[in-house]
């Protein structure tokens, strides 16, 4: 392939990787892409329309107004915002451009143009798409402006012949350049610090709308999202906190209904407070108790058209970028920014599954908190009745609950299919005609039967553990995993109980290596890209000067004699391999030869002798111009060096020999020029 | 710091001087606004771009000296060099490199009267080697540094251009300059000759008229006789002849320009004579050459004539003055 057409190719390659940047980010609908690129595509042939267009009188000054007034008008009136409108000129230029190009230069400038493409795509996207179409762009970039500029060169030199041959050469070399500017772009991302204000927020990211998760929730409602296996939150145990065997009845629980109305439940009002951060700029939301295992994690959440916040109860300190966090007395935690996608980092404070607690630890409920959950609907006799009759002979009501939660478990069946069979409320039809449902139907009648026989409780929608993903260390929850149970308050304690079969972690086939690996390449996208922010600058700093503080002793010890040697090892094998890779490219030496004439002898001496004065010949400078510098610095050399320059250069020039009286006469003025040099 | 410091600091780091080019100019321009809008924004992503670009510059810095480095210049001086004539110089460029390329490099040579010569090599291997010619003229006489050579390179993406100057140690000596005889001296120094040995040759003078015959040189023909008669009628010229010849330089005064008409002449004197064939011996000042003929004798005249300098001069040096013809050249 030719370089001007290898300039072509990768030209029209960018721009199509920029249509792809512009519809990650949502500027270009899957439609609009399509056309773009058709357009970009057809531009290879641009021959005939670029001679039509130049053929009419004033053409091209024609269309550029009409687009201009066009773009003015859309940005103003149709865009939905001055963004879109941006882009959608921006569109034009470039097809334009590649329509009517002449030169290389015109191509180019194209690919230029292909740049702004990503620039307005970067705030509007957080796939990690972008990455690879990044890394695309910067390799088809850099191929790009290297033959760009070895062709324009050869162009202006009028050396075109000397290109053959060089492009392969010149690949390679790309390919090693877009490496180390990946590398060079790592480095910089990772330690220019992020002094970011949001200032300016752009069109932010709107996430579709998870039904579950509001103040109201009819039941049945996730029966929609049960089966979308997208994955909506990733959960990274922090260093020492247990992995996924310990934790295997974990749930991340999110907002909390204290209302039934016989079809749907509800947070009725319920006391809301705005917390603000610490002084060590956290929320601390509730106070340390000593009673179960902590454990620290950090989650990432996708857009779900909610502000709640999902965390393993009992949430003790969290850690996000807000200024306000809202925390109800039910322990529901939401930010203001429902939209967003959200990083947050969570302490929490794990339940201990036994129910063993001091009893001064009770937390006694007053008589408007036992009246609201304790509130039922006017509710079918038998449902109480078959609660008082599963719950007979219970020593407490610990007991009872238990019992509650063992008899749904075991005795109804889950299942995703929620059509009604009869007239009758959920919660009836649930337990006495269809005995199977999915985990709302099960948390909904446990409630309702915990009431019936006077044990508060309180209906929770949350998700599931998740399934555990090796490669990237992290819990990767999906939306089918969402999920609802139940906490009753017992011996002065609200106490998880989840009667559905399905909060049992699930043996099924989990997902194949490859989507294991693809997600835990988009958590680390997120985690070291998009969520990178200056309290992690300031934790890699310090986990640095750690290392550094570690090495020290380490390396003393070392030279020591006694200890670890693998540091002072490290060192040389590092030394070696950096000598090594020196010495190697040092280069042909051999094919050199020396420039100019060997130094006669006495010159070098006198040269020597001036050179302990500071006097040096500059590069560029005549034995004789050296001459009268140093006799203007030192007058007192003016006749031996005089002399010694004189028959340097009949050497020099003449190659004249010297005759032993005269070499003889020559040691004399170095003599002379050594004492003279020194008394000046 | 040592000489030899100063060599090593050098090697590992030499003077560059980079610039933006206008696409430089609009990159820089580009990251600047890119950095403006993802700290506004807080967008970690228009971050990544601002380090891209951030990140093409150091690269495109780290390529640029790859480029430059390793490149080793050596100059080919002439064998004679004659004020103000153009003279051919040449650098013999290699590159040095064990593995890698030098792309794109431009050669700039300077010369003494402010003419840039540009020679622009796309691509010269490991280990190849080049030859860059150009011409150059020099004023004066005398012993002259090598023309600097400056390289530079807007590879790889021609946003910089970064550029340096090599230290070439060589130097050139240049001959005063040479210039015809004219008719009269050439006459001087021709006529000279005994009586009888005239003859047919390739000097200036006219020997003969004769027919033209094919082959002769058209240039030689006689328009004027060749009018006249009817047929064409070429010249024969007389053969130069040559006496062994010693120039005596004398005089001398504080008019520089003076003395420089003189050693041009001195010069001319003696190119003109070991080219007719003459034994040429050199007398003057503080400088003596002794009697002899060939290119390699022109060459030390022409050296004694190129460094003599006033300040060296002293009384007339030499052996044993020989009967021959005596050219004077008074300097000033």
């Amino acid at each position: 392939m030719s370089a001007p057409l290898a300039l072509r190719v990768a030209t029209h390659l960018m721009v199509l990787d920029g249509v792809v940047a512009l519809f990650l980010g949502g500027l270009l609908g899957a439609v609009g892409a399509l056309v773009v690129s058709a357009a970009v595509a057809a531009s290879w042939w641009h021959e005939p329309v670029r001679d039509r267009i130049a053929a009419m009188p004033r053409g091209s000054q024609a269309i550029v107004v009409l687009v201009a007034l066009a773009s003015a008008f859309d940005i103003l009136y149709v865009a939905e915002t001055m963004l879109d409108g941006l882009v959608r000129l921006l569109v034009f230029l470039l097809v334009y451009r590649l329509f009517m190009r002449r030169t290389l230069r015109d191509t180019r400038d194209a690919g230029f143009l292909s740049f702004f493409m990503l620039v307005a795509a970067a705030p509007l996207t957080l796939s990690v798409a972008f990455f690879f179409v990044l890394l695309a762009f910067l390799v088809l970039g850099i191929w790009t402006l290297m033959l760009y500029h070895i062709l324009a060169e050869a162009e202006r030199a009028t050396k075109p012949r000397e290109l053959p041959g060089l492009g392969r050469s010149l690949l390679v070399l790309s390919l090693v350049a877009s490496a180390a500017t990946i590398a060079a772009t790592a480095v910089f991302f990772f330690v220019i610090p992020r002094v970011g204000q949001a200032a300016l927020p752009l069109r932010s990211q709107v996430g579709r709308m998870v039904s579950g998760f509001s103040d109201r929730v009819e039941m049945g409602a996730f029966g929609e999202i049960e089966t979308d296996s997208a994955v909506v939150m990733r959960v990274h145990p922090a260093p020492g906190t247990p992995g996924p065997g310990p934790l295997g009845t974990l749930r991340w629980r999110g907002i909390a209904f204290d209302h039934f109305d016989g079809r749907a439940w509800t947070a009725r009002d319920p006391q809301r407070a705005n917390l603000g951060r610490s002084r060590y700029g956290q929320f601390e939301v509730s106070w340390f108790r000593g009673l179960g295992p902590m454990a620290a994690y950090e989650v990432y959440l996708e857009p779900l058209g909610t502000d709640i916040l999902f965390a393993a109860p009992r949430v003790l300190r969290l850690g996000v970028r807000t200024d306000t966090i809202v925390v109800d007395d039910m322990g529901s935690i939401s930010v203001s920014t429902p939209s967003a996608r959200l990083q947050y980092v969570v302490q929490s404070e794990l339940e201990r599954p036994d129910f063993a607690e001091r009893a001064e630890h009770r937390e006694l409920l007053d008589a408007a908190a036992l009246t609201r959950y304790l509130q039922l609907p006017p509710l079918p006799p038998r449902i109480r009745a078959l609660a008082q009759e599963v719950t007979a002979g219970s020593r407490d009501e610990v007991a009872a609950a238990r019992r509650l939660t063992d008899f749904l478990s075991t005795r109804f069946r889950y299942t995703r299919v929620l059509e009604r069979q009869t007239p009758l409320d959920p919660v009836e039809e649930f337990l006495f005609v269809r005995r199977s449902g999915n985990c709302e139907y099960f948390a909904a009648a446990l409630a309702v039967m915990l009431r019936s026989v006077g044990i508060p409780a309180r209906v929770v929608n949350g998700f599931q553990r998740g399934e555990w993903n090796p490669y990237g260390h992290y819990f990767m929850v999906r939306l089918s995993d969402a999920h609802s149970w139940v906490e009753a308050h017992l011996a002065g304690r609200w106490r998880t109980l989840d009667p559905s079969p399905r909060g049992e972690p699930e043996l099924a086939a989990g997902p194949s290596v490859i989507t294991l690996y693809l997600d835990a390449l988009r958590m680390r996208w997120y985690r070291y890209v998009i969520d990178w922010s200056l309290q992690d600058q300031v934790a890699a700093a310090f986990k640095v000067r750690q290392a550094t503080l570690m090495w020290r002793p380490r390396l003393a010890a070392a030279a020591r004699g006694w200890g670890d040697a693998r540091p002072i090892l490290a060192v040389l094998v590092v030394a070696v391999t950096v000598g090594a890779v020196v010495f190697w490219s040092r280069g042909h030496r051999g094919t050199v030869r020396r420039a100019g004439a060997r130094t006669p002898p006495f010159y070098a001496r006198a040269l020597k002798t001036l050179a302990r004065r500071g006097l040096r010949p500059e590069p560029g400078e005549t034995a004789r111009e050296f001459s009268l510098r140093v006799v203007q610095r030192l007058p007192g050399c003016a006749s031996p060096l005089g002399r010694l320059t004189s028959e340097y250069e009949r050497v020099r020039f003449g190659a004249a020999a010297i005759g032993p009286e005269t070499l003889a006469e020559l040691d004399r003025f170095v003599g002379q020029l050594r004492t003279s040099s020194r008394h000046s | 710091m040592t000489i030899r410091g100063v060599s090593w600091r050098l090697a590992v780091w030499p003077y560059r001087t980079i610039w933006p080019t206008r696409d430089g100019w609009w990159c820089l321009v580009a990251a600047l606004g890119l950095g403006f809008g993802a700290i506004n924004t807080g967008t970690n992503l228009l971050y990544l771009l601002v380090c891209m670009l951030l990140g093409l510059i150091v690269v495109s810095g780290i390529l640029s000296e790859r480029s430059l480095r390793g490149l080793r210049f050596t100059a080919v001086v002439p064998d004679d060099v004659f004020a103000g004539r153009p003279a051919p110089l040449c650098a013999r460029v290699v590159n040095r490199k064990r593995w890698s390329t030098s792309y794109s490099v431009t050669i700039e040579a300077l010369g003494p009267d402010g003419a840039e010569t540009r020679v622009y090599l796309p691509r010269l291997l490991s280990g190849e080697e080049r030859l860059v010619t150009w011409e150059t003229t020099f004023a004066a006489r005398g012993p002259h540094p090598f023309p600097a050579i400056r390289i530079s390179t807007k590879f790889p993406f021609g946003l910089f251009l970064k550029a340096g100057h090599v230290p070439l140690r060589a130097e050139i000596l240049v001959f005063p300059s040479v210039s015809g005889l004219g008719p009269e001296l050439r006459r001087t120094v021709g006529t000279a000759a005994p009586a009888g040995i005239r003859r047919r040759g390739r000097g200036h003078d006219l020997y003969n008229l004769r027919d033209y015959r094919p082959g002769d040189d058209p240039r030689l023909i006689h328009w004027r006789s060749s009018a006249k008669t009817g047929a064409l009628t070429v010249r024969e010229l007389e053969a130069e002849t040559a006496v062994d010849t010693r120039l005596v330089l004398e005089g001398r005064s504080g008019d520089a320009d003076a003395v420089e008409r003189g050693l041009s002449r001195a010069a001319s004197f003696v190119v003109h004579l070991i080219r007719a064939g003459a034994a040429v011996e050199l007398l003057g000042p503080g400088v003596f050459v002794p009697l002899g003929r060939g290119l390699a004798h022109q060459r030390r005249l022409l050296t004694a004539l190129a460094l003599w300098t006033p300040a060296a001069a002293g009384p007339a040096r030499g052996g044993p003055r020989s009967s021959i013809r005596e050219i004077r050249v008074r300097l000033g």
